[in-house]
């Protein structure tokens, strides 16, 4: 990049004077060529990209590399923004590939800048390395909500992860017409507090900045309604609750989709965004991995499990209908393999049982949590990311990236096409270090304590704990020591004072989030995370107080650290992407069985650690087997298929195919191996020369 | 395939642009015979045609081998827009095989123009009303369902490529019509190790063979070959995705469900009648014509979506006792309980998303086809007994069917053994009951079966919300204050918003507000005799309301000043009334 950026100005300026300053379409081959590393050197990772900032820089890249790299514009979001895909690969000019890819879909949200920036830190990074994308396409997708996404750029700024299809929220007379509205000017959306009789909220004792919820049960009283920074515009009586926005794509897909829900859309692809991203699916059936940059993370926890779903796998029962059809106890429970089991026998010869059959025909209704199978190659995965990132000095303790969401693309993508699917967050808040030194003596350890074993710390230890206890001043190790000493005072009695002690103000209560919060900001941001409490007069509810944590704080590291956070995680995605599973042909062999009779045995194999497919991929069917076929002329098939299916090959696995066939000469046959997302093989076997 | 599907569409783009070639069809149309899909399409420009000022004929999307689906809207502009008034949509032919919902929707809209201005009823149910009909959803499952050789239950589907046999090529497995009538049947062969022998009765029937004897046929299934080599036959066909299990509510992925489709409303047709239905907001009820089977049914489709609210239960008793009463036979039922569990169907869209009411009626039943004299038939209570537990048949064999396709249609629905070589299985026969048989009645029934199917519709039609607007009480109370009154009634069985759609806050409720004045309050009025107003505290001239079937809801305004009050009602479902009143 350094390089690159060093690219005198005065060639810039000649280039334009020579091929104008005519935009992409207006653009001779030529121009692109010589005009195109000129921008793509402008992608620095010092700043984060609007939504068409990253779509231009796109196509810079695109430009820069035309022989590799193209631009796809998916969709026009509501806003009139466009969906951009950046497509890398070798088979750019192919409609249909033969190679299998990989998808990334970065900020489907749109309120998390950092990961719009890693999937545009990634597709950087394939540009460069050809070993990354010389035998495979990547598509990345690095603002997958641009027009949420564009609402951290704007001002004021505010978090909503909702595209800007209008939505009447609160289902009255208008539409998008009471927003937030950033009252004291400073460029943000904080939030407002209002003492109210009916106020639930104290600030926290140790941190006034913060607010708690009172507890009553320990004497708190509510002072405060806290409510976000705004106008009632529509005189509703209501705060907020029709702002601009419509449906966050972030939680649009299929799998677990919240019907009715507030910002979740008319259905599934109700979006032109999220609609389009189907039909890419649907059509690019190569993809055989997929990556989620945004605000959950796959790598450091495999996804989770423990939803309630309508059926339990290990627990089935068999309706009464169909129980007496498979003699099966309507009244017992069995697994899937035990009901697999029990219907065998009654399958018309050659034909193939699978789990789905089974569980659509027992209507076990839909997977929700992560098959065990598949959990083992997530829980492999995180250890070695544990050990890359520990590699990249990226590995300090920090506060864990939020859960899944139901509806999400990385559900979606994981129950629905069967894919593996690693979701990446690059950033949370440090973890705050609570700062009680190991040996520090409590009440509790002191009751504990002889005299002895007190006198013993020391003058120097005993004056620091008195000073921390909040004891006065005149009150010196010296004399403690030496009431103690004479019998006056023992450490019973001093442990009993220190309870009775008024506590200092703790922090208990507090949102860990936003302690940590404040923490960072007044640690790294001289405080501009949080804005400070501030009177305002408030047109309607009269004297209140504006402040609170400034949004993105938590999610959007200063544009600073991007660059020293992407090159450490980004390539991980290449390490990962080096596991897809890989198809191959480990051995063919021939024996002839008799007079121009020959048994053909080939191993279908999976060079790689990740399985073909995944186990929610064999339920849900939606990957295709290996298909292997056996190719030539002069032969007869006797026993086998001229296309054998293989359903599965486990990561390092293999699966022989047999065929018997008849050649009245020797002659050489091809056996294939073919898959769409995990390449595929031949082998050419001679039945000549075998014995 | 795909090169198959694009000469296909060539070839409709051409039909399409031809001049019509039968000039048989005029209005008001006969319904002597099931339509093609070209001829509905006529039938829809011969309407719109002869009827110029009352439809409006569009295409509301297109199919996925590029054919049009059509919708005529019925409505009478000199009594109000469109939108002002409550809506009702009819669609049939979802499924590609199921082409009656066609005729019946055809029907429904000739009968209805034909009347309007000669009966009084239909005269009335035009002017307040607004009729959608979508007559074939699946346009290209009727073309090709017609127009080539298919089994009563075959071209169902979507042409949306799938492949069903996973062995990475696409619908190369179809069944094929060996002896080229147009049908495809069933195949057997003669075996001795078979399962089946002649029925000594007909020999056009088999019986299984019981322990010890002999046997004499085994069935070899559809008719057709392997066509590509892999062992099986007809394993991978035209499709699958199935038009009613595509839509975008309650959708589940084919793992689940077969045939949903790889996402909701993948399916181009169905995507765009959708978003059209969606800007139709006045849609109050939903009517979609399949077979078969007699029913009426409302949802919900699935178990696990919980019963409807009791107020949508009571709208749906209501009308779907009356429907039993006018199609003699059918039975009103609950689709996921009494037929099958479903996802992703339109019905269960149509409620929780375009927030109407809904009724598939799964026309034609095999009763009709029953030949049993009234003394043979099962005494009543049994036989209804008999047909939940057996929906489609009825409780009619097809040794039945047989019989009264040899003497009431002089054996049209059959077709006779005969012998035919197959490729792979050497001698075989082939014969059943064709096409046009099992879910389809006979040409001389279909005007019956229009005629009440449509006549359901029209109940429901004049149970549409009908609301009126009084301003039932203005009163000085002194200090320049004025109490307003007002009452929104509705004398018909159908709410303004139902209940589900109330609980899911699909689209604003109605609306009412006052104008002229300074409303100091108001609110709903619960108790008129002891002045108990639910005052809205916010914005009290305007108010959200629902106004329920079969009864009222009022309203209450303290209104300050003098001059002219105008009372303004607006209603997706209800229209829009205005009402003014001089306070002085």
């Amino acid at each position: 990049m350094t390089i690159r950026r060093t690219l005198p100005f005065a060639f810039i300026l000649f280039a334009c004077a020579v091929f104008g300053p005519a935009g992409p379409s207006g653009m001779s081959p030529v121009a692109e060529g010589l005009a195109g590393p000129a921008a793509a050197a402008d992608l620095a990772f010092d700043r984060y990209h609007t939504p068409e900032e990253t779509a231009a820089a796109l196509r810079d890249l695109a430009r820069a590399h035309p022989g590799f790299a193209k631009v796809h514009v998916l969709a026009k979001t509501a806003g009139g923004r466009e969906l951009a895909l950046l497509e890398i690969g070798p088979e750019t000019a192919k409609a249909a590939k033969a190679l299998p890819a990989v998808f990334v879909a970065a900020n489907m949200e749109g309120t998390v800048p950092l990961a719009g920036e890693a999937a545009l830190y990634l597709a950087k990074l394939l540009c460069e390395k050809a070993e990354a994308r010389s035998d495979r396409t990547w598509y990345v997708l690095a603002c997958g909500n641009p027009d949420a996404a564009s609402r951290y750029f704007a001002k004021p700024q505010r978090r909503d992860a909702r595209n800007a299809r209008p939505w009447n929220d609160d289902q009255d007379d208008a539409t998008d017409e009471d927003g937030p509205d950033d009252l004291d000017g400073d460029g943000i959306i904080a939030q407002m507090r209002v003492k109210d009789p009916e106020g639930a909220w104290i600030a926290v004792p140790g941190e006034p900045r913060l607010m708690k919820k009172a507890d009553g049960t320990k004497g708190e009283k509510g002072l405060w309604k806290l409510q976000a920074e705004g106008l009632d515009n529509d005189g509703d009586g209501l705060f907020d609750e029709d702002g601009p926005g419509g449906v966050n794509l972030g939680t649009a897909f299929p799998h677990l989709f919240k019907y009715h829900a507030a910002d979740s859309g008319l259905w599934p692809g109700s979006e032109a965004e999220t609609y389009a991203l189907f039909k890419f699916f649907d059509a690019h059936r190569e993809v055989g991995l997929a990556f989620a940059f945004g605000e959950s993370n796959w790598c450091l926890a495999p996804p989770r499990g423990g939803r309630k779903g309508e059926a339990d796998l290990n627990q089935i029962k068999v309706p009464e209908n169909v129980a007496g059809f498979i003699n099966a106890d309507p009244n017992k429970t069995y697994t899937i393999a035990e009901i697999m089991d029990m219907v065998r026998p009654l399958a018309p010869p050659g034909m193939e049982l699978t789990e789905g059959m089974i569980a659509s025909f027992l209507g076990l209704g839909a997977v929700v949590n992560p098959l065990d199978d598949d959990l083992k190659f997530y829980k492999e995965i995180s250890e070695k990311h544990k050990e890359f990132l520990k590699a990249a000095k990226l590995d300090a303790k920090r506060l864990d990236p939020a859960a899944d969401k139901d509806g999400s693309f990385e559900l979606w993508a994981y129950y629905h096409l069967g894919l593996p699917v690693f979701a990446l967050d690059f950033w949370t808040l440090p973890e705050v270090k609570e700062e009680k030194p190991a040996d520090e003596i409590t009440p509790e350890k002191l009751e504990k304590m002889t005299n002895d074993e007190f006198i013993a710390l020391g003058e120097e230890k005993i004056g620091a704990f008195l000073k921390s206890a909040g004891a006065p001043d005149s009150f010196k190790a010296k004399q403690v020591i030496a009431m103690i000493t004479s019998g006056q005072f023992d450490t019973k009695k001093m442990a009993e004072m220190m309870k009775q002690m008024p506590k200092k103000p703790g922090e208990e209560g507090a949102d860990p989030k936003e302690k940590a919060l404040v923490a960072w900001s007044d640690k790294e941001l001289g405080g501009k995370g949080f804005v400070a409490w501030k009177p305002f007069k408030h047109p309607t509810l009269g004297d209140v107080e504006i402040g609170g944590p400034v949004p993105f704080t938590d999610t959007t590291p200063p544009a600073k650290m991007i660059e020293g956070l992407l090159q450490g995680q980004v390539p991980w995605a290449l390490e990962v992407a080096k596991r897809m599973a890989r198809v191959r042909i480990a051995e063919a062999k021939v024996k002839r069985l008799g007079s121009n009779v020959y048994e053909i045995k080939a191993w279908i194999e999976n060079a790689s650690d990740l399985p073909y497919p995944t186990a929610m991929g064999r339920r849900n069917e939606r990957v295709l087997p290996v298909v292997v076929t056996l190719g030539g002329q002069g032969f007869d098939l006797v026993e086998g298929k001229a296309r054998s299916l293989v359903p599965a090959v486990a990561a390092r696995g293999s699966q022989a195919v047999t065929w018997i066939v008849r050649a009245a000469k020797p002659v050489k046959l091809e056996v294939r191996a073919e898959t769409k997302i995990a390449w595929g093989d031949s082998r050419t076997v001679d039945l000549g020369g075998v014995k | 395939m795909r090169k198959i599907a694009a000469f296909a569409l060539l070839l409709a783009l051409a039909a399409s642009t031809l001049p019509a070639q039968k000039a048989g069809l005029s209005v008001p149309l006969r319904f002597d015979r099931y339509y093609t899909l070209d001829e509905v399409y006529e039938a829809l420009r011969a309407l719109h045609k002869a009827y110029p000022g009352l439809t409006k004929l569009e295409t509301v999307g297109t199919s996925e081998e590029g054919r049009p689906l059509m919708a005529l809207t019925v409505n009478n502009p000199k009594t109000g827009a469109p939108l002002d008034k409550p809506g009702i949509y009819v669609d049939g032919n979802m499924h590609g095989n199921e082409i009656q919902g066609g005729d019946i929707s055809l029907y429904l809209l000739d009968y209805l123009l034909g009347g309007y201005g000669k009966n009084d009823e239909l005269t009335r149910l035009v002017d307040r009303a607004c009729f959608y009909v979508v007559p074939v959803v699946n346009v290209d499952g009727r073309y090709h369902f017609l127009a080539d050789a298919n089994s009563p239950d075959s071209n169902r589907t979507l042409r949306i490529p799938v492949d069903d046999d996973r062995d990475g090529l696409v619908d190369e497995d179809p069944a094929d019509d060996l002896d080229g009538d147009g049908n495809i049947c069933v195949m057997r062969k003669r075996d001795p190790f078979g399962p089946f022998r002649t029925d000594p009765e007909d020999p056009r029937l088999m019986v299984r063979v019981k322990p010890g004897e002999k046997g004499e046929w085994t069935v070899l299934g559809d008719e057709g070959i392997d066509n590509d080599g892999d062992g099986r036959i007809n394993e991978d066909g035209e499709g699958y995705v199935d038009p009613n299990r595509n839509w975008g509510y309650d959708w589940a992925p084919p793992y689940v469900q077969g045939g949903s489709g790889e996402f909701p409303f993948s399916g181009a047709g169905l995507k765009g009648l959708a978003e059209w239905m969606m800007t139709r907001t006045n849609i109050v009820f939903v009517w979609s014509f399949h077979n078969n089977g007699g029913m009426i049914l409302r949802g919900p489709s699935r178990k696990g979506l919980g019963e409807y609210p009791a107020q949508d239960i009571a709208v749906y008793d209501y009308l779907g006792k009356q429907g039993e009463r006018i199609i003699p036979g059918y039975r009103y039922l609950i689709s996921w309980k009494d037929l099958y569990t479903t996802y992703g169907d339109s019905g269960e869209w149509a409620t929780a998303t375009l927030g109407a009411y809904f009724y598939c009626a799964e026309v034609f039943m095999a009763e009709a086809e029953a030949f049993q004299g009234a003394s043979e038939r099962p005494a009543p209570g049994t036989a209804r007994e008999r047909a939940v537990s057996d929906i489609f048949s009825g409780g009619v064999s097809e040794r039945d069917r047989i019989k009264f396709s040899d003497h009431v249609v002089q054996g049209d629905l059959y077709k006779t053994w005969a012998p035919v070589r197959h490729p792979e299985y050497g001698d075989v026969e082939i014969g059943g009951l064709v096409k046009m048989s099992s879910r389809l009645g006979p040409p001389f029934q279909i005007k019956d079966l229009v005629h009440r199917n449509a006549m359901a519709v029209l109940f429901t039609a004049k149970h549409l919300p009908e609301v009126s607007l009084e301003i039932v009480e203005v009163k000085a109370l002194g200090g320049g204050l004025t109490r307003v009154r007002t009452r929104l009634s509705n004398p018909k069985a159908m709410p303004t918003m139902s209940a589900l759609a109330e609980r899911a806050d699909l689209y604003p409720r109605d609306m009412l507000r006052v104008s002229g004045g300074k409303v100091v309050a108001g609110g709903q009025l619960v108790d008129p005799y002891r002045d108990r107003v639910t005052y809205k505290k916010d914005r009290p001239g305007l108010q959200f309301l629902v106004v329920p079937g079969f009864g009222k809801i009022e309203h209450q305004f303290l209104v300050e000043g003098k001059g002219e009050i105008t009372v303004l009602y607006e209603s997706r479902h209800g229209g829009k009334l205005v009402k003014t009143v001089k306070i002085d």
